[in-house]
């Protein structure tokens, strides 16, 4: 009765554990990928691949932004960054006017961007 | 007077020292983000009738805005008159300013113009034979165009040369068509070709040079480029002495941040 007992307490407190293990790895995994914004940014005046290589520096620079993704002959520039940054329109405009370029329309979606040719990591 | 075309040639070239990109000894309307921060340089070999003379510039730009650029050439030079030996040191150095005037863009294209004004000093050696500086003031003044797309590149540049001392003032004008060899995207692996054409004027006397220099540039990675271009005049009116026989440039760009 004794043994029996003890072995269910053991059971309960290595379940326990697990629970929690589990709990705070999806806590963590929560943490390192929060809800991001995806946006589309056309460019005019990109002529050149040399070109570009200021005004993605420049746009990385966007707090919570990693990838900055270029599609050349389109004028067109991928990011995303997490929801809670809120990136504006304007901050974003500010960002690749100083960078010597044109900006166009400015697109923000809770889903990645379909593209239009396969993807290119900065 | 040969001094003055080494001279009129050597402002030239340098004046191609900033682009940000294309063309290799055009000046370029780009000259986009990056900070201003880059350096490039060049060996060029200058075989004369009687005289060999290597050059090798650094120039540093710097972006006070994404339309004004200002900056700094410290051209080094080696003469070799036949049959003596090489005087060599630094040349004169020299500071410019860019501004553009005009910008329209479009989707994977851009037609560009500025306004370039350099100043050069004397600082070059002229108490020794051959001279490494010029001794005279120089003030250059003039206009970078470009329409540049993702299959080609239409460069010019021309400008008139403000001479002091009494020294003939010159008229100099650039041009060039570039075509990348391999399909544009990002980021960049490139192999661009040009071809282009390199004019000086003198004033008084009436001289005239110009050169047709076929031209390669590799850009391997986003900070560095290689290029080379093989320069051979074509036209050499009324120059009689020391004419030129051929130029080789072999040169990199560097960019920072």
């Amino acid at each position: 009765m004794k043994t029996k007992f003890r072995h269910t307490h053991i059971l309960s407190l290595i379940f326990s554990i697990l629970i929690i293990g589990f709990s705070t790895s999806l806590n963590a995994q929560t943490e390192s990928e929060p809800e991001r914004i995806y946006i589309k940014i056309e460019i005019k005046g990109m002529a050149c691949p040399y070109c570009s290589f200021g005004m993605v520096q420049e746009l990385k620079k966007v707090v919570g932004v990693g990838n900055v993704e270029i599609e050349f002959k389109e004028g067109l520039a991928f990011i995303s960054t997490p929801m809670y940054q809120n990136p504006t329109k304007e901050s974003l405009e500010k960002i690749i006017t100083e960078a010597g370029f044109t900006v166009g329309e400015i697109e923000f979606s809770d889903k990645p961007f379909k593209r239009t040719k396969s993807k290119k990591k900065k | 007077m040969n001094k003055l075309i080494l001279i009129s040639l050597l402002v030239g070239y340098s004046m191609a020292l900033f682009a940000q990109g294309p063309p290799i000894t055009t000046e370029t309307p780009i000259m986009l983000g990056l900070d201003g921060s880059g350096i490039r340089t060049f060996g060029k070999y200058i075989s004369k009738k009687n005289t060999n003379i290597y050059v090798q510039p650094i120039g540093i730009p710097y972006n006070i805005t994404p339309k004004f650029q200002v900056g700094g050439t410290f051209p080094f030079k080696f003469v070799t008159p036949n049959g003596a030996e090489t005087t060599g040191g630094l040349s004169d150095i020299a500071i410019f300013t860019k501004y553009q005037l005009y910008k329209k863009d479009g989707t994977a294209k851009t037609f560009r113009v500025l306004a370039h004004i350099k100043q050069s000093f004397p600082t070059g050696k002229t108490s020794s034979l051959p001279m490494i500086g010029s001794g005279i003031y120089q003030t250059y003044v003039g206009l970078i165009i470009g329409k540049i797309s993702s299959v080609i590149g239409i460069y010019g540049d021309f400008g008139y040369n403000i001479t002091s001392n009494n020294a003939s003032d010159n008229f100099l004008y650039n041009f060039s068509i570039g075509v990348p060899l391999l399909p544009q995207k990002y980021p960049q692996r490139q192999i661009n070709t040009f071809l282009e054409f390199n004019g000086n004027y003198l004033i008084a006397p009436k001289e005239h040079t110009f050169l047709i220099s076929p031209g390669l540039q590799f850009i391997p990675g986003r900070r560095i480029l290689f290029e080379t271009s093989f320069q051979v005049p074509i036209v050499q009116n009324n120059i009689t002495t020391n004419k030129i026989n051929y130029m080789i440039l072999l040169g990199t760009r560097f960019l920072f941040n």
